[in-house]
């Protein structure tokens, strides 16, 4: 193992030291360094050329150029851009814009996309499959810039206009609900008569909640409450547990709903705590949350401990995350009212001077996460949906799975332990390159939302024809692609016992 | 009834039982918490008007070599680092006497009396007067090869200032006149900073530079080219005193830099309490204008751009001209143009109002022609200019009386290659309409436009035109200009400077000459007048058009006043305020 990493990393240096003289040459040569001011009029034009060429070096011959750069990234030094400033520190703050902005996005998408790609797989050619196909592929097709305007437009813009007054119009209620009523019978699997019953409850329970949030203006002041915690809670901990461990093993159940239960019983004691809380403060609710709910799977799992255990934790966490929004959700009038009453935003990365305390200001990272983070999901879900229904049906008409219903397996165990991890293999790759390339920046995104991230800083810099500034993200985003490429390997070689690393 | 099935049931039951149950919970109480935690923690709307720029600044010094440059310049260069003078609504010098009045004592040798309101501090409380205008001779004189500084032109002309530390009279003195005089930048970077961050008392710096000591300077100079370079951060706030209404409040690198009011200010203090600069790509600004990210926006002009923002409730759009203008230069050392009357018959075919018509008033409906070169529509004397240069005369196309020059040089089909720096829509539709119009006069007008007809080595330098058709940068300003039409010691690329088509007239050259030394306003208007007249009797070049500015701002903010100059809208920035 530890000789495998060792030779990758070795054989990988060599090849990025090699591409990194080409793509320096490239950028280099990509275009006259001169060009704005070759053009410029102004008295001070001559001044300005002598300070750029004597700052790029123009004078000398780009091999030498490359040598220096070297020498200096050796010394541990990124060297400076055409104005003499820092590219390292730069760097330090595109890098932690670009990830604020793609790790929630790579995340969420990688989630709902296999989730979809699994249930599309569970349904082939059914109307929820087709349907989910053709909107993967309208996805996959729109171009991001074209998302993000109509986003703008749309979900920032009119919603903000709405939120004036926000009442949904009854035929918009009666459209969604026949919508949400036709997605949930085209995923039920049977006769047609269960079809319409299942059309009939997605129909009316929708109806019946968009009217209610919006007689009771839920969306001027909006909040989850109590019972909505409790609920949802156990209802996620039940469905989870019946999915991982099914009916017939109860343990693993009672451990979840214990950890779900306790968690949604803290959320009064809970908003004391919560009303001056910080980030530290957030992630050690969270340890707790992990500690008591893994203390539960132990105590209550019995024999299936280890199906027990990430149960618990995984309700306990839900549990924490749904008291969390609840406890944003409630600073959000007073926060629409800071900023002007348009809560949504189209650019930037937060409220310029924005304070308050740390749900004020968590909410305005949120609300200008939004839409980004929605453009990136709505183009990147295709490629995951697509990918991991193709593994999953490949999969599923695999002999040992054929083997595993003939021996009398339930469907559940035989669709969950059988088939899902092995489908999930080749997308680990998928998912492990996807992180790779966050940090090469989403170029587009980040320009249309004023992100300067490092894709924005890339894309400036070789317009300006100045390699220096290039050549520190392409060190970021080429050492990312070495390393996540390393760690997909490795995480194949653990999943599939009849991959050697050796 | 199979195993998928109950379990598919059971979660519909679930998820049903959930949604309802929570559909009742929204109308219950709020838990107690919301009202004594969340409320009274959040800022209330405040009163910053925020204006959109697309660069975002990155040196608080603007004035060396490697930072002039106007994402510096419309952040700091306007109501943070004020001077005795700045641009007025149309470009011209209008001085700021809240820091300094100044006056013309003597023709020969030009001399100029600067009197610093006895009142002027930098923010930290420091003197302003005669150590930083001795800190920027240092700089811009040339005598101190140290400091970066963007142009020794004018400074370089000026005697070594003689005043002590602690004077508010500061008497300058020209070595040869300068048309430009009033326009000198007098107070440019905190002299005590530079100072300290020297290493040396203000009285030492001064001495140093009195004696020319470079060696003493040198940690100082230091800090002058680099110190103020922002590098992810500000540098620490005290190193970057304001002499105007605002000082730099806060700055979030990629998004925002934000100004305060300067309460140390002794003038007229500025109406709102902040002013934010965004920094939002031009193409995204509307967007952000529409949902009140922005209420100030000054993007590049397009017709389709225009058209969004005149579709916006709320919102103000003010079109107009901008020191900007598209010119075409004919080529005098190679090819048909060196003959007058061939220029002439070009001349003729120009259709410099349907260029207008059709390019320029979609997005600008006041747009004329540009008739003179070195005096822009909006400009007082520009009426009476045309009128003497006889630039009107050249607005209607004449095919015939083309056709009949072209015929009487016996020339027919003469090709004429029109070069420009492409990709530029604009440029590339203006040669489509010349070639409409001048090849039925007879001529062959081919398109040679190319991404390196700047570069070097490209079409421009070496001089692979016969008509060249690109923009200058115009200014109320005479300094800048004259060289572009003064006769060239080489027709070289690196010799010919801006003069790109060689254009050469011994007569003209010496009012240029005058032009440069003249230091009564009154006189340079009409020297100007001249030059214009022989650039038209010569066809030296033929301008086209001034390009459209477009500023945009929210109902809300008040007295937006866009600025013709390089100085931009925020040029009165202290005068905004949010209703």
């Amino acid at each position: 193992m530890l000789a495998f990493i060792a030779r990758r990393l070795a054989i990988s240096s060599l090849v990025l030291l090699a591409a990194t003289f080409i793509m320096f040459v490239l950028v280099a040569l990509s275009g006259d360094p001169l060009g704005d001011l070759r053009e410029q009029s102004t008295p001070q034009a001559q001044a300005q050329m002598a300070a750029r060429i004597k700052a790029l070096r123009l004078d000398v011959p780009i091999p030498v150029r490359y040598f220096g750069w070297l020498g200096d990234l050796f010394r541990g030094d990124l060297g400076v851009d055409k104005s003499g400033h820092a590219v390292s520190s730069q760097l330090a703050l595109a890098t932690t814009a670009t990830m604020q902005l793609v790790i929630v996005a790579t995340l969420l998408g990688a989630f709902i996309g296999i989730t979809i790609g699994v249930v599309s797989a569970l349904r082939q050619y059914s109307s929820f499959d087709h349907g989910i196909t053709f909107a993967a592929f309208v996805c996959f097709s729109l171009p991001v810039f074209w998302v993000a305007t109509m986003l703008k437009q749309y979900l920032a813009i009119e919603f903000n206009d709405w939120l004036r007054d926000p009442v949904i119009p009854l035929w918009v209620i009666g459209l969604v609900a026949v919508f949400a009523g036709l997605v949930w019978a085209s995923i039920y699997k049977g006769r047609w008569k269960g079809k319409l019953t299942t059309f009939g409850i997605g129909f009316a329970v929708t109806a019946v909640v968009l009217y209610a949030l919006s007689a009771s203006h839920w969306f001027a002041d909006p909040g989850l409450g109590f019972p909505f915690v409790l609920v949802v809670s156990l209802a996620a901990a039940a469905g989870a547990s019946a999915l991982i461990a099914g009916w017939e093993n109860l343990q693993p159940m009672y451990a979840a709903l214990a950890s779900a239960g306790v968690g949604a019983l803290l959320y009064y004691p809970l908003q004391q705590v919560l009303s001056d809380a910080n980030l530290l403060s957030i992630l050690g609710l969270a340890l707790l949350t992990i500690v008591v709910s893994w203390a539960l799977g132990h105590t209550l799992g019995g024999l299936l401990r280890r199906q027990a255990i990430p149960l618990a934790v995984f309700s306990g966490l839900l549990t924490g995350g749904l008291i969390f929004v609840d406890r944003i959700l409630q600073a959000w009038h007073s926060y629409t009212v800071s900023v002007r009453n348009r809560p949504i935003a189209t650019i930037g990365s937060e409220t310029p001077n924005y304070s308050g305390d740390f749900w004020h200001v968590s909410l305005d990272s949120a609300m200008h996460l939004l839409l980004p983070t929605l453009a990136l999901i709505l183009i990147g879900l295709a490629g995951h949906s697509r990918y991991s229904r193709a593994s999953m049906l490949e999969v599923m008409n695999q002999d040992y799975v054929r083997t595993a219903r003939a021996k009398g397996l339930p469907e559940r165990t035989v669709i969950v332990k059988h088939a899902f991890r092995n489908g999930m293999i080749p997308i680990t790759t998928i998912v492990a390159l996807d992180f790779a390339g966050v940090f090469s920046g989403a170029v587009v995104t980040e320009h249309v939302f004023g992100w300067r991230g490092l894709g924005a800083m890339f894309t400036k810099s070789l317009r300006e024809v100045d390699p220096t500034p290039v050549m520190g993200c392409f060190l970021v985003a080429g050492a990312a692609i070495v390393i996540w490429n390393m760690i997909a390997d490795i995480a194949y070689a653990y999943l599939d016992p009849r991959i050697r690393l050796s | 009834m199979s195993y998928a099935r109950r379990t598919g049931r059971f979660l519909a039951a679930a998820t049903g039982a959930a949604i309802l149950l929570t559909a009742c919970g929204t109308g219950e109480e709020k838990p107690a918490a919301k009202d004594s935690g969340s409320a009274s923690s959040a800022p209330a709307a405040d009163a910053t008007v925020i204006h959109a720029h697309e660069q975002e600044p990155n040196s608080y010094n603007g004035f060396t070599a490697e930072e002039y440059s106007s994402q510096n310049h419309i952040v700091f260069n306007t109501r943070v680092l004020q001077d005795v003078w700045g641009y007025s609504t149309d470009g011209g010098v209008a001085r700021n006497t809240e820091v300094a009045t100044y006056e013309k004592v003597s023709d020969d040798p030009l001399t100029v009396k600067y009197t610093f309101n006895p009142k002027a501090v930098w923010s930290d409380g420091a003197d302003l007067g005669c150590a930083d205008v001795m800190l920027t001779w240092a700089t811009g004189s040339g005598k101190f090869t140290d400091f970066s500084y963007i142009s020794t032109e004018q400074w370089g002309l000026v005697e070594l200032p003689d005043c002590k530390v602690g004077d508010k009279e500061i008497t300058l003195k020209y070595k040869s006149p300068f048309v430009d005089w009033e326009a000198l930048d007098v107070v440019t970077m905190p002299a005590h900073i530079v100072a300290e961050q020297g290493g040396l008392t203000v009285e030492e710096m001064v001495d140093a530079i009195k004696g020319g000591d470079k060696a003493k300077l040198k940690k100082a100079a230091e800090f002058y080219n680099k110190g103020w370079l922002f590098n992810g951060k500000l540098p620490d706030k005290k190193l970057m005193p304001a002499s105007g209404p605002f000082i730099i409040d806060s700055y979030s690198p990629g998004q925002s830099i934000t100004l305060a009011r300067n309460e140390k200010y002794w003038g007229e203090p500025a109406k709102s309490a902040k002013v934010t600069i965004r920094f939002i790509p031009q193409d995204e600004q509307v967007q952000a204008l529409q949902n009140g990210e922005t209420n100030i926006i000054e993007p590049q002009s397009n017709p389709d751009i225009v058209a969004q923002l005149e579709g916006l409730n709320g919102v103000t759009v003010k079109t107009g001209d901008q020191f900007l203008y598209d010119h075409l230069d004919f080529n005098f050392n190679k090819g048909p143009f060196k003959d007058a009357n061939l220029r002439k018959a070009f001349a003729l075919c120009v259709p410099r109002q349907q260029i207008v018509d059709n390019l320029i008033k979609p997005q600008n409906p006041e747009a004329k022609t540009l008739d003179t070169r070195n005096v822009v529509g909006f400009q007082s004397q520009y009426a009476d200019t045309v009128a003497f240069a006889g630039g009107d005369k050249w607005g209607t196309v004449d095919i015939e009386g083309a056709k009949k020059l072209l015929t009487d040089a016996g020339k027919s089909k003469l090709k004429v290659r029109i070069g420009y720096n492409q990709p530029n829509p604009r440029r590339t539709q203006v040669v489509e309409l010349i070639k409409a119009s001048c090849d039925q006069a007879g001529f062959d007008i081919v398109d040679t436009g190319s991404e390196k007809f700047f570069a070097d080595g490209g079409d421009l330098a070496n001089g692979n035109f016969d008509v060249a058709l690109f923009g200058w940068a115009g200014s109320a300003l005479n300094s800048g200009w004259t060289s572009t039409y003064h006769t060239v010691e080489k027709c070289t690329p690196s010799g010919k400077g801006n003069n790109k088509g060689c254009y050469s007239n011994k007569e003209l050259d010496k009012v240029l000459e005058q032009i440069l030394g003249e230091t009564d306003p009154a006189k340079t208007i009409e020297l100007v007048k001249q030059v214009e007249k022989t650039l038209w009797d010569d066809l030296a070049t033929i301008p086209l058009y001034t390009q459209p500015a477009l500023t945009a701002w929210s109902e809300t903010v008040q007295n937006v006043v866009p600025n013709a100059s390089q100085a931009s809208v925020t040029w009165n920035m202290h005068e905004w305020s949010m209703q």
